[in-house]
C-alpha cells in the first residue's frame, strides 16, 4: 500500500550535502569550547588548535561515528513498561520545551509561568491521545534559576507518565537528571529504560558551547538519549539559502555525533533540528515560515540516509495568540512532519518563536496531530475495505447506514476529532455558538477536573522528593514551591 | 444471584444495545419458549436498552450507526414477540404512530431514514413510505394507518416546495385536522414550516424526536 510521503531532496542532492558537510568539517572545522572534548577529538585523529579551540574532523572519523550510532531510539514511559520507538517513518508529537512565557488559558494573558502551570500542562499532555511526548515545557519563575532545569524535570515526572523531552541549563543538569530518573526506575535501569531525552543545541555557525558539549558527553556516558538540535537562522547565523543552512547544520550534527560516539560507542542520538527563518524586516527568528518545513524535511531525509532517528521543531507558531495563523502554521508543520517521516515532531502548544506555551494551542495541536497521523496512514485497500459485496447488497439508491460493515469500519477508517466542530449549524447554536478556542478552553478545564495521572508508588514518590530536596540543598535552597 | 428470567432479559437487552439482530431473534424465541411475559420482555429489555443507547448517542458516546443497528435489532425482536403478545390478548403500547417519507421528486433517503430509526428507538411505531412520495400516497397512508403525525423530508430547495403542495392536498382531502404535520430537511427553516402551515420543524434528527415528543404530550 502506497503511503503518502514527500521528499524534498533527490538522492544525488543528499550525497552532495553530505560531501559538502564533510568538506566543511575537515577544512573549516568546528569550534568546541570544551577541553576534554577537544582532547578526545585530537586523540582520534582530528586536527585540533587548542588556542582557537577549532577541531578539523576528517571524513573517516565521521564515518566511524555514524557506524557506531544506533538506528532506533527507545523512549520509555516512567513506568518502565510502555515505550515508543523513534525510527523509520513513525511520527510522535512532542510538546515544545523550555518556554520562558506561559499563556494563561483562563485570561489569555502572557506572563511568566509558575510551577503550578507546568504541572497543569503535564497533566493535560498526559491525557492527550495524539501528544506522545511531554517536555519540560515551561521555565517556572517561582524557583531560583540555578535549579529551574531540574525542578522542571521533577514537576513533569510527577504529573505525567509519558516520555519527557528535556534539557539541562547547567553543567550539573544531566548527572542530576540521572538521579531523578534513578529514583523512579532504579539506577541500573537508567540506560536501559530512560524516560527522558535531552536537548543538545550547537550554536550556529559551527560551534559547540561548553555547556552543550558537557551535556552531550554526559548523556553518552550515562547511555541516555540526546537529540542534537542545530538552529540555523537563514541569513543570520547560517546562509540565506536553504541548502547552505542544511549543509552547515548537518556539519554541526555530525560533529556532535563524533563527540557522542567517541565518548561512548552506541550512544543513543537523534538527528534533531530547529531551523528558523531570520526575518530581515523585523530581525526575528521565525519558526512558522514554510521554509522551516522544507529544512526540517531535508533534515529527516539526511537522518534516514544516515539511518538514525530524526526530530524537528515543526509545531511552533510565530503567532502571538491562538488564532488562524497559529493553527495554520501548526497544521502545515504537522503534515510536513508525518509526510517526511520526522520521528519527533516537536513544538506542540508553542507560540512566540518558541518562547511561549499555550494550553489552548496544545489541545488544538493534538487534534491537528491526530488528523495528520491519519492522513499519513493513507488509503487502506483490501477485500474488506473495497467493500464490493457491501455495495452490491446496498444496490443503486441503497443506504449503508444499516449495514454491519458501516458499524465495523466507520470508526476504524476515520480520525474522529475531539474538538473540531462537525455538528449542524443549529446544534452548534444550541450549544452556545462556541468558537474553537472556547471549546479548547472548556476541554482543558474538563481534563484538569476529570483526568487522573497514574500516581507514583508511595515509596518511589518519597525517594523522588528526597532526590529533589538534595539537589536544592546543594545550592542552599531550603524552600521549594508547593505543587 | 439473578433469576433465569432476569438473566435472559439482561442478555436480550444487551443484544439489542449491541445491535445484534440475530441474537435478539434467538433470545426472543427463548422468551416465548420458557413462558416469560413477552410484553415485559419488550418493555424491560428491548425498549429500555435502546432508550439507554439513545441517551449515549445524545451525549456523543455512541454513533448513529449503533443507534440504527439497535433499532433494527429491536424490530427483529418485536416481530417475534408481537405475535405472542397478541395471542395473550395484549398489545404493544407505542408512544405514538408516525408516517414518514421524502417528498415527491426527491430521492434523498438518509436523513429521513435516520429520523425513522431514532423514532423507532424512542418507542414510536413508524411507517416509512420511502422516497419520492407523492401527496396521494400520504393521503392514503393517513386513511389506512390513522397516524398521529405525518413527517415530510425534502433535501432540495426545489422539492421543498412540494411540502406546501402536500399539506394543501391533505387539506383538500379534509384530513388536515386528523394529523399533525412536521417538516424537515437541509433547506427548510422554522419560518418555512410556519409559512406552509406545518405543526412543527426540526433542524436535525435528534431534534425531530424531541419535536414528536412535544407534539404528542
Amino acid at each position: 500500500m502506497a503511503k503518502p510521503r514527500i521528499k524534498v531532496l533527490s538522492d544525488e542532492e543528499i550525497l552532495e550535502i553530505h560531501w559538502r558537510s564533510l568538506s566543511i568539517l575537515s577544512k573549516v572545522g568546528v569550534k568546541v569550547d570544551h577541553k576534554e572534548a577537544l582532547e578526545l577529538l585530537k586523540s582520534i585523529g582530528s586536527e585540533v588548535n587548542l588556542n582557537s579551540r577549532v577541531a578539523k574532523i576528517p571524513e573517516y572519523i565521521v564515518k566511524e561515528a555514524l557506524d557506531k550510532t544506533p538506528n532506533i531510539v527507545r523512549l520509555y514511559y516512567r513506568d518502565g513498561k510502555r515505550f515508543i520507538e523513534l525510527y523509520g517513518d513513525n511520527t510522535y508529537f512532542d510538546v515544545g520545551s523550555a518556554a520562558y512565557y506561559y499563556m494563561d488559558y483562563k485570561t489569555n494573558e502572557i506572563r511568566r509561568p509558575v510551577s503550578r502551570d507546568l504541572a497543569e500542562v503535564a497533566k493535560v499532555a498526559d491525557f492527550l491521545p495524539n501528544t506522545h511526548i511531554m517536555s519540560t515545557a515551561l521555565v517556572p519563575s517561582d524557583v531560583p534559576e540555578i535549579i529551574a532545569d531540574r525542578w522542571r524535570m521533577y514537576i513533569v515526572t510527577k504529573n505525567c507518565t509519558k516520555p519527557i523531552d528535556t534539557g539541562a541549563f547547567t553543567l550539573e543538569g544531566i548527572p542530576d537528571a540521572v538521579k531523578i530518573m534513578a529514583s523512579i526506575i532504579g539506577e541500573e535501569n537508567v540506560s536501559k529504560k530512560p524516560f527522558m531525552i535531552f536537548a543538545a543545541c550547537p550554536s550556529p555557525p559551527l560551534k559547540w558551547s561548553e555547556l552543550t558539549t558537557q551535556n552531550l558527553m554526559d548523556c553518552a556516558k550515562y547511555g541516555i538519549p540526546a537529540h542534537i538540535i542545530p538552529m540555523p537562522q537563514t541569513g543570520g547565523t547560517s546562509p540565506a539559502t536553504l541548502a547552505g543552512s542544511i549543509v552547515q547544520s548537518n556539519a554541526e550534527v555530525l560533529a556532535g555525533l563524533v563527540i557522542a560516539q567517541f565518548t561512548k560507542p552506541g550512544s543513543p542520538v537523534v538527528y534533531s533540528g530547529s531551523p528558523t527563518v531570520f526575518d530581515q524586516r523585523f530581525a526575528t527568528s521565525c519558526t512558522g515560515y514554510i521554509e522551516v518545513g522544507l529544512i526540517s524535511a531535508a533534515f529527516s531525509q539526511l537522518a534516514k540516509f544516515y539511518n538514525i532517528p530524526s526530530a524537528a521543531y515543526t509545531m511552533v507558531s510565530d503567532s502571538k495568540t491562538v488564532d488562524l495563523q497559529s493553527a495554520i502554521e501548526s497544521s502545515l508543520g504537522a503534515l510536513i512532519s508525518v509526510l517526511s517521516g520526522i520521528n519527533m515532531a516537536i513544538g506542540s502548544g508553542m507560540l512566540l518563536e518558541e518562547n511561549c506555551i499555550s494550553l489552548i494551542k496544545l489541545v488544538i495541536d493534538d487534534d491537528i496531530a491526530g488528523s495528520t497521523l491519519r492522513f499519513a496512514k493513507g488509503v487502506h485497500v483490501d477485500v474488506d475495505t473495497l467493500a464490493e459485496e457491501v455495495i452490491r447488497e446496498a444496490g443503486p439508491g441503497g443506504l449503508f447506514l444499516k449495514h454491519k460493515h458501516t458499524r465495523e469500519w466507520w470508526r476504524k477508517e476515520h480520525y474522529i476529532p475531539r474538538l473540531f466542530d462537525k455538528r449542524t449549524y443549529d446544534m452548534w447554536r444550541k450549544l452556545g455558538s462556541k468558537d474553537l478556542n472556547t471549546v479548547a478552553k472548556e476541554n482543558i478545564e474538563k481534563i484538569l477536573k476529570e483526568h487522573t495521572v497514574e500516581p507514583l508508588p508511595q515509596d518511589i514518590e518519597k525517594e523522588l522528593n528526597e532526590t529533589m530536596k538534595n539537589i536544592a540543598h546543594k545550592y542552599g535552597i531550603k524552600k521549594l514551591p508547593e505543587i | 444471584m439473578l433469576s433465569g428470567k432476569e438473566e435472559l432479559l439482561n442478555k436480550l437487552k444487551e443484544a439489542a444495545v449491541n445491535g445484534d439482530a440475530d441474537e435478539v431473534t434467538k433470545l426472543s424465541k427463548k422468551v416465548i419458549e420458557i413462558g416469560i411475559d413477552p410484553l415485559e420482555a419488550v418493555e424491560k429489555a428491548l425498549i429500555t436498552g435502546v432508550l439507554e443507547l439513545g441517551e449515549k448517542w445524545i451525549n456523543g458516546e455512541a454513533f448513529i450507526v449503533d443507534m440504527i443497528a439497535a433499532a433494527e435489532a429491536m424490530k427483529a425482536g418485536l416481530s417475534i414477540l408481537k405475535e405472542e403478545i397478541v395471542k395473550r390478548g395484549g398489545s404493544i403500547k407505542y408512544r405514538g404512530k408516525i408516517v414518514i417519507g421524502t417528498v415527491e421528486g426527491d430521492i434523498h433517503d438518509i436523513g429521513k431514514s435516520i429520523v425513522a430509526s431514532l423514532l423507532e428507538a424512542a418507542g414510536y411505531e413508524v411507517i416509512d413510505l420511502g422516497v419520492d412520495v407523492p401527496a396521494q400516497k400520504f393521503i392514503e397512508a393517513i386513511k389506512q394507518y390513522n397516524p398521529d403525525i405525518i413527517g415530510m423530508s425534502a433535501l432540495m430547495t426545489t422539492t421543498m416546495l412540494k411540502q406546501r403542495e402536500i399539506i394543501e392536498a391533505i387539506k383538500q382531502a379534509n384530513l388536515r385536522d386528523k394529523v399533525k404535520i412536521i417538516v424537515g430537511g437541509a433547506p427548510t427553516t422554522e419560518d418555512w414550516a410556519k409559512e406552509i402551515g406545518a405543526d412543527g420543524w426540526a433542524p436535525d434528527a435528534a431534534s425531530a424526536v424531541e419535536l414528536v415528543k412535544k407534539l404528542l404530550k
